[in-house]
């Protein structure tokens, strides 16, 4: 177990430099120059040639990756040239509102996926199921960023029990953390929501027909407790599977639901640092996301093992 | 042992619990405060890339930083310039020494007091910092006679000095000296001014916080554009980054936001029919394609006036400000309001519109159907919709043109390569005095690269001129002479909607929202 997992740690080092190297070239290879963005459309071009000398941006491509990719290895991904801060702090900074929308809008499709999948799977081809399943795939045909114009135009605007756009930390009360996050979480869950509904519906009728459910039934076990205990249990590892590639792509899908509702989050610091060509801080935030990645799908693998014994590691 | 996890699980449930309420009553609290206090939350449509006006041009970095920093002399709503800082100034008569009284009793926000020092090392800045500093005042020395009183040493007399001093883009901004002296070549790192309002905090593509300065001395002036009384009636004022145009809508609309910037013209009529906001519709500057002449066939002069006849600005205001509520025709440089500039010359050379004879001054040009570029952004849709109506005029007369969007980012740097691109669509500021115009002055060495000998002397006839009436003949000659060598062609003067809710009150406009004097109902 413990092989497995430092085997899989050291499976990082090789994608963190091909990712290194390809978004360092990326992003040298996109015309764009921080100096005029940050100097202005009037400046003169030798005051944008002086501040590029300053800012260490004539230095050959190969001397400013060596310097910055030995510093990675050091963990030091480098300072941000707009936000005068560490890459790494303004990247925890900008994490907390796009987990916490990521986490909020999992929450919500979990919690309306899984019982409507459930339901959708017990009372197979009623009028119940078709219509879960046809909202599930309107969930899954909206984009996002349409959803969450409606969302503003109807909650926010029209009847004004939720704000329409912003953030506000935890610190600044729960109910005012929440409340902002709301329509952004619907709208960045509602793909998630349908996705899950859909896989915990067929999962369900997988198992639902198996031997072991027909014994259950015959011995005269309460069908909620077959349900919940015997069913879904065991139907639960291709709906973990989603949950944990969908919680990637939350993260991922939050930069357009973060521009329509103005959240801080990741997804805004890159488009804004792409706007601007602030280069360490795309190059660190990208390198900081494909190691994420990796390790939330480590922890997928282990959570198998959690739930079904046969899958674990080390096991005879 | 299962009445143990329990336990366990009821123990975690009850501490989730106790932790969420603590810090929802905490939140509470902290809003019955801020319920007390006056807040203005300002939708802003871009951020600034720093806080230090010495260093960009940005308008973002402008528009936030003039609640904090001060001039010594400013502008009013005619463009004329006014004592801000300094309570008088009178100049010698050869015109090359000036001398600043400044006002007494002015306080920095940190408390201290404003001394002749401190405003010797923020103008002693400014000239080497800025490129204007740096062109105009190459030489010149900033002093200090007594405490209250600097004097400005000129080389040379300079008939448009003032003006350059009152230039809100890139103010000449008195700060303490000790933040120069701790300032980098960055720029500063501390924003400590005289303004009606102080910097408080600048959350990274949040907000920027600026609060209400107890101590701030007012002049009792009537409140005219940049001049006169500033009263703080906000305790705080978030200037919220919203890049969004929708967002910054909603958020107007559902009273998210007292004040939203850079409305879309599309949305000015629903809001007109609503209520509860008012939309402010203020002039904004001008568009207009800067055609690269140093490479490729706009060279050669009758190429760009074969453009010039053939377009028709009116078409090209439409597609970009949908109504000529939004727009106006007009050709020059200086804007009405500027009385001491506004010049008839060169009207005749504006929104001609004759394809025919510009098909045959093409000819002349030597035009043999290249393909010409035309560099622009989605970034600004005003920008884009122009280029999208030049290109089809272009065709109309027989031209290969294409279009070439990128992001702003990519524009700012490809306009500076001079094989890259024959127009690009650009927009600028009215400014206060015409010398301050980047496509006219040739050693500004600016994309596009203007070379004119006559351009550059009556430039320097007026900067040297003794009285404002040889001045605007010099002036009526340059715009004539503007239309003749087209650096590039003006559409005309555009404006910006700014919308505000009904229970705002006293905002105004000079080259970007004006928040001193707002109060909220």
């Amino acid at each position: 177990m413990k092989g497995y997992i430092l085997r899989r740690l050291l499976s990082l080092i090789p994608v963190l430099f091909v990712v290194a190297v390809v978004v360092f070239l990326l992003m040298h290879i996109t015309p764009g120059d921080p100096a005029a963005v940050i100097l202005g459309p009037e400046a003169s071009p030798d005051e944008i040639a002086e501040l590029r000398e300053n800012l260490g941006l004539n230095r050959p491509v190969t001397e400013q990756f060596v310097s910055w990719f030995g510093g990675v290895l050091q963990g030091d991904l480098g300072n941000s040239i707009f936000m005068k801060q560490p890459v790494l702090q303004a990247f925890f900074e900008h994490l907390g509102p796009t987990l916490s929308l990521a986490i909020m809008a999992q929450i919500l499709a979990i919690v309306v996926a899984i019982p409507l999948g459930i339901l959708a799977a017990k009372f197979r081809g009623s009028f119940l199921d078709q219509t879960f399943m046809g909202i599930s795939l309107l969930g899954i045909s909206i984009p996002s960023f349409l959803l969450g114009l409606f969302l503003i135009l109807l909650v926010g605007v029209e009847l004004k029990w939720l704000p329409v756009a912003g953030y506000k930390p935890l610190n600044d009360g729960l109910w005012n953390h929440i409340k902002y996050l709301i329509l952004p979480a619907i709208a960045l869950g509602s793909m998630q929501a349908a996705l899950i509904a859909r896989m915990t519906r067929s999962s369900m009728l997988d198992v639902l027909n198996a031997n072991y459910i027909k014994t259950a039934r015959s011995k005269g076990v309460k069908e909620s407790f077959i349900v919940i205990k015997h069913t879904l249990r065991n139907a639960f590892i291709p709906i973990l599977t989603i949950i944990g590639h969908t919680f990637g792509t939350l993260v991922a899908g939050a930069a357009v639901v973060e521009t329509v509702f103005n959240i801080p989050g990741i997804g805004q610091l890159i488009i804004n640092s792409v706007e601007r060509r602030d280069f360490a801080v795309i190059q660190g935030s990208v390198l900081l996301i494909a190691v994420s990645y990796v390790l939330i799908n480590l922890v997928i693998d282990l959570l198998y093992g959690v739930i079904d014994p046969r899958v674990r590691l080390g096991r005879k | 042992m299962k009445k143990k996890k329990k336990f366990g699980f009821m123990a975690l449930v009850v501490l989730v619990v106790l932790s969420l309420v603590a810090c929802s009553s905490e939140g509470g609290s902290e809003e019955s405060d801020s319920n007390e206090k006056k807040e203005l939350q300002v939708a802003y449509n871009a951020q600034p890339p720093t806080l230090d006006p010495l260093i960009s041009t940005a308008v973002a970095t402008r528009d936030v930083m003039r609640n904090v920093y001060e001039t010594l002399l400013t502008l009013d709503e005619n463009f004329e310039v006014t004592p801000s800082l300094a309570e008088s100034y009178e100049q010698s008569k050869d015109g090359k020494t000036i001398t600043f009284k400044l006002r007494k009793g002015i306080k920095f926000h940190n408390g201290d007091d404003m001394t002749a020092d401190d405003v010797v090392a923020s103008m002693t800045r400014w000239a080497e910092t800025t490129s204007l500093g740096k062109g105009s005042f190459a030489g010149s020395t900033f002093s200090k006679i007594d405490e209250e009183t600097v004097v400005l040493e000129m080389p040379v007399a300079q008939f448009t000095v003032l003006h350059m001093l009152a230039d809100p883009g890139q103010a000449a901004v008195i700060a303490p000296k000790s933040t120069i002296d701790s300032a980098t070549a960055e720029g500063l790192t501390e924003f400590i001014g005289t303004g009606p309002y102080k910097f408080v905090e600048w959350k990274s593509d949040q907000y920027v916080l600026l609060s209400k300065f107890e101590d701030y001395q007012s002049l009792d002036e009537t409140a005219s554009g940049l001049a006169g009384k500033k009263e703080a009636f906000i305790d705080d004022i978030y200037f919220q980054f919203v890049t969004d145009a929708s967002t910054r809508l909603a958020g107007i609309q559902s009273g998210e936001y007292d004040i939203a910037n850079a409305i879309s013209f599309d949305n000015v009529e629903q809001l007109s029919t609503n209520t509860d906001v008012k939309n402010s519709i203020d002039h904004n500057g001008f568009n207009g394609i800067v055609f690269n002449k140093k490479a490729g066939l706009f060279q050669n002069v009758l190429a760009r006036q074969a453009i010039n006849t053939a377009l028709n600005e009116e078409a090209i205001l439409t597609a970009a400000f949908t109504s000529p509520d939004y727009y106006e025709l007009e050709h020059g440089l200086m804007i009405k309001d500027q009385k001491e500039w506004y010049s008839e010359a060169g009207k005749d050379k504006y929104n001609l519109n004759d394809s025919e004879k510009a098909k045959a001054m093409l000819k002349e040009a030597g035009y043999n159907g290249e393909e010409i570029v035309i560099l622009s952004t989605r970034d600004y849709e005003d920008h884009y919709n122009s280029a999208v109506v030049v290109q089809q005029q272009l065709e109309s007369i027989g031209m290969k043109v294409k279009l070439d969007i990128y992001d702003w980012a990519t524009v700012l740097q490809k306009r500076a390569d001079e094989t890259a691109y024959d127009i690009f669509v650009t927009g600028f500021p009215t400014e206060p005095i015409p010398n301050k115009y980047v496509f006219l002055d040739s050693s500004t060495e600016w994309p596009g690269w203007t070379n004119d000998p006559i351009i550059d002397d009556l430039l320097n006839k007026i900067n040297t001129a003794s009285s404002q009436d040889e001045a605007k003949q010099h002036f009526d000659a340059l715009q004539e002479e503007f239309y003749e060598y087209l650096p590039m062609v003006k559409f005309g003067n555009k404006t910006t909607i700014t919308t505000v809710r009904s229970n705002v009150e006293g905002m105004d406009f000079l080259q970007g929202i004006i928040l001193w004097n707002v109060d909220k109902k």
